[in-house]
């Protein structure tokens, strides 16, 4: 192999030489690209772990709630717009297509198209937000809100009985974590662009959008669950 | 294992490329599963398996995305096995929670008594006592029974009190 030739200046800023065995991004304390890659993907599933980890703790308070008051859940779930709810599942699936599609370009080294589809990815987190806050005004106006501001006026007074204001604080705090992290991923994948277009990325290295498309993945995964649970049941 | 065949192949870094149809047909089975979880929760009534219908499809479309979204079917072994450890301390939180809420009774019951005998004494005070009055056996209950006087004179809530006491004495 190439290794004994390395040993020289394998830091990060070095071997431009023969770009196959010293890749610029390519850190010395790992054995190979393949490795370096390996590692930040485990490293990035512990992470996703600690994510679900963090949802699961409202999912569990979501079912001891409801296994106390199903009757409560189900009435109050038809405040929801299953409609909307359903838009936005297609929206953030669309988006879970472009990233895997982005990778798939760079992978494929036509950085152009995993630009495109990096912007789509933008564009569907964009839309999602949207529609998500038409449903939280909606909710509002009604007084559906969270914890002690609960009380349901206008048209909506069927929701005002014991119980249902916990199935919309848990509405609103899974939802709105949910949220922040599509704004977060709206972030990210805005500066992955930004980098694509300033050609950082190529089949040698994509390792931000691998770890990136992960991520969005999982706040996919959320909303999955999120959909029937707080819409449909 | 698959590993170190790529690590041979220099340049190249041979991570799997998950081809366009496959990826297509992964967003096609999505979509249609979030349109069969919305017909059978709209148009079917199942009753208890309403739930479990819904759960059961939305898992599906979790497995689809981990398979082939995040490429966990082409993947280290080791990515999956870290994923099938977190879900399973979720199952463990979930079920060790509801061991506990689901079967908890009556949480804002603090009485040292217990009720059936708290019960027994009831009814050996309504006998002796069919005014009730004598049922205020402690400060809540005197309370209870000013703010809702079931008979007509509720004054002498004080009066019969140590008799209350007896019944627990006698035993």
């Amino acid at each position: 192999m190439a290794s004994t030739t390395t040993t020289a200046a394998p830091a990060v800023e070095h071997g431009h030489g023969d770009g196959h065995a010293h890749h610029p991004r390519f850190q010395h304390h790992f054995v190979s690209m393949e490795q370096q890659f390996d590692s930040a993907k485990l490293g990035m599933w512990l992470f996703l772990i600690t994510e679900i980890l963090l949802f699961s703790g409202m999912f569990v308070a979501y079912t001891v709630y409801r296994v106390w008051h199903p009757e409560v859940f189900e009435v109050a779930s038809e405040a929801l717009n299953p409609f909307l709810g359903g838009l936005n599942t297609v929206v953030l699936l669309a988006s879970s297509l472009t990233v895997a599609l982005s990778i798939h370009f760079v992978q494929k080294d036509q950085i152009q198209k995993m630009n495109w589809m990096l912007l789509l990815t933008v564009l569907c987190a964009a839309i999602f937000m949207v529609v998500k806050y038409f449903e939280y005004t909606a909710k509002f106006e009604h007084g559906l809100y969270a914890g002690e501001a609960f009380h349901p006026h206008a048209g909506y007074e069927q929701f005002n009985i014991p119980y249902a204001r916990q199935f919309f604080s848990i509405y609103f705090v899974m939802t709105g974590i949910h949220g922040v992290h599509v704004l977060i991923g709206m972030g990210m994948f805005t500066w992955l662009y930004t980098r694509g277009l300033r050609g950082h990325f190529s089949s040698e290295w994509y390792t931000p959008v691998e770890l990136s498309g992960l991520y969005w993945h999982i706040v996919d995964l959320i909303w999955i669950f999120l959909f029937p649970l707080m819409y449909l049941i | 294992m698959a590993h170190d065949a790529h690590a041979h192949a220099d340049g190249d870094h041979g991570h799997h490329i998950i081809p366009m149809p496959v990826l297509l047909k992964t967003f096609g089975g999505l979509i249609f599963l979030t349109i069969l979880t919305v017909l059978t929760a709209t148009q079917l009534d199942l009753g208890a398996f309403n739930v479990p219908l819904a759960l059961a499809i939305a898992c599906g479309k979790a497995t689809l995305v981990i398979m082939f979204f995040m490429g966990l079917k082409y993947d280290n072994r080791v990515n999956t096995l870290t994923l099938v450890l977190g879900i399973l301390f979720v199952l463990i939180f979930i079920s060790f929670t509801l061991f506990d809420t689901a079967f908890r009774g009556d949480i804002g019951n603090v009485d040292t008594i217990p009720q059936e005998d708290r019960t027994r004494m009831e009814e050996t005070l309504q006998q002796r006592d069919p005014g009730r009055a004598g049922l205020a056996t402690s400060p809540a209950d005197s309370l209870a029974l000013e703010q809702n006087p079931l008979e007509e004179t509720p004054a002498p809530a004080e009066e019969p009190a140590p008799e209350t006491t007896e019944p627990e004495a006698a035993h």
